[in-house]
């Protein structure tokens, strides 16, 4: 029953779902300052080499490995965001375009390390190395019935599901604290919010270094789901992709990236014929919502709407039982 | 906090509806297969997966791809020993989406043997996979260093630029007394990036000077700096390993430059597009290559007329090598007589001596390539056999 | 090799300055960065393959046809991906930006399905004319690719500060409203800038097809970037910054080649920007405002 319903295919896609939503919400934490990043992909790449890197050569367990990966990433994350969040949105989205551009370039180049565009293969895998582990400990996937590579997916799906619903609690608990008013204050207007004693260069900064840790979590994550990354993963169109999950479902709430994430991953698997003219529609769709819902498909009144929803049907559920 | 629950609940509840719905189309069509196979009077029936780079700046190397299988089953299943369905899925060149495409076919589509994807990144990606679950795969455009070695699962066709660059380098210096040489290369691509190590390495073991390598970048379409520094230091013969298109702008600019010693080229600079970019200037090109299309073979001849006649163009590289795949995939399915994975596997294995388009194939014990490649020239505007 | 060198370097330089003016003409009269232009830059490089090597027509006509298209697309960006957001009172500043990101990767992908992802060489006898200057070779291309990238600086430098058409785009540049109020009708010499800008790009684009023989759909995306980082590196809004910057660039992106590493070559200008917005955020030649800096 088990073994029957678990398709690798399915959870393969709901990984990569998974792990676009945490970068859609790193897009959307460095946004709700108003600041436009698109050096996520970068940062992401840094994540992702570091911790390939540091479980490659030094045979750091994986979690140790991506742990580090994403706290360089942030680190990182706060070298770049200290000089340059001086800038003006704009001029802060091309620095970052730059940015992201020639962390790509350093990877090409610095081929002693990175072994340059070849990439990097033979990354300890996250569900093999689990695998392995629990078949030490005397658990064999077929005790419950399934194969090697249905027990590999399902591992990686529920470690990543158990990740992404704790990055959206984390942040949904910020949003409602001090640092998540402090940010909204600036997104809205930041000379108010500097007058009103708002940090702002703290909480700008602290925006980004928590993108850019984001990312570089996400990065270390794909490496480890993959087994092999080059720098093309990591170049403008990946910045795009993260971009458009944010344009298409929304900065405002944390739900609206997620959305994108979560319908953009899954658009392509479904309408295969699309795959093709993929770039073309996401370029259509980039205009048409910045013309005509600029705030993305999921808003406020869309999660007010959907709690008022939710809440009259879980009544309605209560009487029923 | 309540609200955050609810979705989670909502959402949670959604995508395993989702999972199910999913899962339940999946085994329909895995039923389906199986009957097939088991139901075939004598004729071995098999699904065969591809993964090909159908959408992207590389769509055309996929369009050749799926082009040459296509007209392969159709002559294939004419015969009437091996019924073969093709699975096409496209992996856009991505790495994630090659590695979902391949856990839709071996999983989704149940299919006896993968062939593509057609990136050395990618396979380094779906090869491990492939390999884990038991699905034989094989490369018919891959030609970096590794890619058989990723597994007992894993073959290919092509031949590796550790096999050709030797070759038309070794012509070369026979033929033109090369002492010295610049490289030029892509550093950015997998493919010329690994060409340019074999080249780097070749060019070593022969004891040739290397006066200077030059690297480009994608998207780059001025090489003038790059090749007035390579004319200043006066090299006997230029190494460059890059792909057609951005070969081809470079021989027209070097040419225009007044560097005229002769270019060698890796795998991804072989094809007849160089012609019709550079015009004369790709004349003193140098390829090895498994495949010449003007080769006085029949059968080769019978390829190139029935492929420009269904798809209205000449058939490349990429189209011969995948055609000459699938071919090997039927002999060794008809071996194997089953559309077992693990019987295909040892069948595949098997195969030596196999007399395609290419010319005399065999795999050696890692699934790599055992075969002697052509060297050509671009002559008076179009490829010769290279002789001199 | 040196002057060889240094003359590969004006006419990369150039025509990097071509396709700033472009940018740095948008940026001047809206504030707004347009991220498409790259990508009608490219496209006005295939008008002039279609003309001169499709259909065999004189290198003139192909200069027109490829004006005609830019511009044409230049009025369909303003129209389509600008003007709305600029009716929607108090839009996020970012909203032009990600606009034209759309537009950029509609138009590099729409390029691949037309003209197919390869490269599309440019024929035409004035490319392979050249003269000798002792041993130096210096083909004709190169030259008329400074010569028009001079004049069409002047003539951008002349008409925005002399006619009075360009004293209206000054007053757009300086407040919308009050230019509007002052009688100026705003929305067509909007237009009239995202247009003029666009047919520079498509001029920029005949002119590397024809320097480098070399078109093909990912040039844009390029050439767009190093476009963005010029007008940063000469001060936004610029037209003489743009020029020095375009410049400079390409000297520097040669001489790279012939004392550095070449792998290094395109971080060039992303390196030389994150140190500019750093150092001095108004760019070389941009003057001190409170828009620049936070």
């Amino acid at each position: 029953m088990l073994a029957e319903l678990i398709n690798p295919y399915y959870l393969q896609v709901g990984s990569f779902m998974l792990i676009n939503i945490i970068l859609g919400i790193s897009m959307y934490i460095t946004l709700s300052t108003g600041q436009l990043s698109l050096a996520n992909a970068g940062f992401m790449g840094i994540g992702a080499y570091t911790s390939a890197l540091l479980t490659i050569h030094f045979s750091l367990p994986i979690p140790v490995g991506v742990v580090i990966g994403a706290i360089f990433a942030g680190l990182l994350g706060i070298v770049v965001g200290l000089p340059t969040l001086r800038l003006k949105g704009v001029f802060l989205a091309i620095v970052t375009l730059g940015f992201g551009e020639v962390i790509r370039v350093i990877f090409v180049n610095w081929e002693s390390l990175t072994k340059g565009s070849v990439g990097l293969s033979g990354i300890p895998h996250m569900g093999r190395e689990l695998l392995k582990t629990v078949k030490e400990l005397g658990f064999e996937p077929k005790m419950l019935g399934l194969q090697n590579n249905q027990f590999i997916f399902m591992a990686i799906f529920l470690i990543l599901l158990v990740i992404v619903i704790f990055v959206i609690w984390f942040f949904k608990r910020q949003n409602d604290s001090r640092i998540g008013r402090a940010f909204s204050a600036i997104k809205l207007d930041e000379q108010a919010a500097e007058s009103m004693g708002i940090n702002i260069t703290y909480y700008k900064v602290l925006a980004f270094a928590q993108g850019a840790l984001l990312s570089g979590f996400a990065g270390a994550l794909f490496a480890h789901m993959l087994g092999y990354i080059s720098p093309a993963d990591f170049a403008y169109h990946k910045a795009i992709d993260i971009l458009i999950f944010a344009v298409l479902g929304g900065s405002e709430v944390i739900w609206g990236p997620a959305f994108g994430a979560f319908f953009l991953t899954l658009l392509p698997e479904v309408l295969r014929f699309i795959s093709e003219y993929r770039y073309m529609i996401y370029g259509v769709i980039i205009v048409v919502m910045m013309v005509v819902r600029p705030q993305g498909l999921i808003d406020l009144n869309v999660v007010k709407w959907i709690k008022r929803k939710t809440t009259r049907r879980g009544l309605k559920n209560g009487t029923g039982n | 906090m309540s609200i955050f629950k609810k979705f989670m609940q909502f959402s949670a509840v959604s995508s395993m509806l989702l999972l199910a719905a999913c899962g339940g189309g999946g085994d329909e069509t895995a039923s389906g297969t199986e009957g097939q196979a088991d139901g075939g009077s004598g004729v071995v029936s098999a699904d065969i997966g591809v993964i090909s780079y159908n959408s992207g700046p590389g769509a055309a190397y996929g369009e050749a791809i799926t082009n040459g299988l296509k007209l392969a089953q159709e002559e294939i299943n004419a015969k009437g020993e091996v019924n073969i369905n093709l699975k096409i899925e496209d992996s856009a060149g991505e790495q994630d989406q090659a590695l979902t495409a391949a856990q839709k076919l071996i999983n989704s589509e149940n299919v006896t043997a993968i062939i593509g994807p057609t990136l050395s990144t990618e396979m380094n990606v779906v090869g491990p996979e492939a390999d884990l679950s038991g699905v034989p795969i094989m490369g018919t455009s891959t030609t970096a260093e590794g890619i058989p070695q990723l597994g007992e699962y894993v073959f290919r066709n092509s031949i590796p630029e550790a096999l050709a660059i030797p070759a038309s380098l070794k012509k070369a210096i026979e033929a033109y007394d090369v002492k010295k040489v610049a490289i030029l290369y892509g550093n950015d691509d997998v493919l010329t990036k690994s060409g340019f190590d074999t080249m780097k390495a070749t060019a070593e073991e022969m004891g040739l000077e290397i006066l200077t390598i030059e690297t480009f970048q994608k998207g780059q379409s001025d090489y003038n700096a790059q090749l007035t520094k390579i004319k200043s230091l006066n090299p006997d013969l230029i190494l460059a390993s890059a792909l057609y298109n951005e070969g081809a702008v470079i021989m027209d600019q070097a040419r225009k430059m007044g560097i005229d010693v002769p270019f060698v080229g890796g795998n991804g600079f072989n094809s007849p597009e160089v012609i019709n970019i550079a015009g004369d200037a790709a004349n003193g090109l140098i390829v090895a290559t498994p495949w010449f299309g003007e080769k006085e073979d029949p059968k080769v001849q019978d390829f190139v007329a029935k492929y420009t006649e269904k798809f209205g163009k000449a058939p490349d590289q990429f189209a011969a090598q995948s055609y000459d795949g699938l071919y090997i995939f039927a002999e060794a399915l008809k071996n194997a007589g089953d559309s077992d994975r693990d019987a295909f596997r040892d069948a595949l294995a098997e195969i030596s001596n196999f007399e395609g388009i290419l010319g005399n194939f065999s795999f050696d014990e890692e699934g790599d390539v055992v075969m002697e490649p052509t060297v050509l020239t671009i002559k008076d505007g179009k490829f010769q056999e290279f002789n001199e | 090799m040196l002057i060889e060198q240094l003359i590969n370097g004006i006419t990369l330089g150039s025509i990097y300055a071509i396709v700033a003016l472009g940018f740095t003409l948008v940026f001047g009269v809206l504030g707004i960065v347009n991220m498409g232009h790259g990508e009608i830059f490219m496209f006005g490089a295939f008008i002039g393959v279609l003309v001169t090597t499709t259909f065999g027509l004189p290198l003139w006509l192909a200069f027109l046809a490829a004006i005609i298209v830019t511009a044409f697309m230049g009025y369909l960006l303003e129209r389509f991906a600008l003007r709305p957001l600029r009716n929607h009172q108090g839009s996020n500043h970012l909203a032009p930006l990600i606009s034209t990101i759309g537009v950029s990767i509609f138009l590099e992908n729409l390029s691949h399905h037309l003209f197919g992802p390869g490269n599309h060489p440019f024929r035409t006898p004035f490319a392979e004319m050249s003269i000798e200057i002792g041993s130096v070779t210096v083909y004709l291309v190169q030259i008329v690719i400074f010569v028009i990238s001079l004049i069409l600086m002047a003539a951008l430098s002349f008409w925005l500060g002399k006619t009075k058409a360009g004293k209206a785009l000054r007053a757009v540049a300086e407040n919308l409203e009050t230019a509007s109020l002052l009688g100026v009708d705003t929305k067509k010499y909007i237009t009239l800038t995202v247009i003029l800008a666009s047919a520079m790009g498509g001029i920029a684009g005949i002119l590397v097809g024809m320097a480098f023989n070399a078109v093909t759909p990912q040039m844009g995306l390029s050439m767009g970037l190093k476009g963005l980082a010029i007008i940063i590196l000469g001060g936004m809004g610029n037209v003489k910054g743009a020029m020095v910057g375009g410049l400079i660039l390409g000297l520097a992106e040669t001489f790279i080649v012939v004392y550095g590493d070449s792998g290094y070559r395109d971080a060039i200008a992303f390196i030389a920007i994150i140190v500019i917005l750093l150092v001095r955020p108004q760019g070389l030649f941009g003057q001190k405002t409170s828009d620049v800096r936070r």
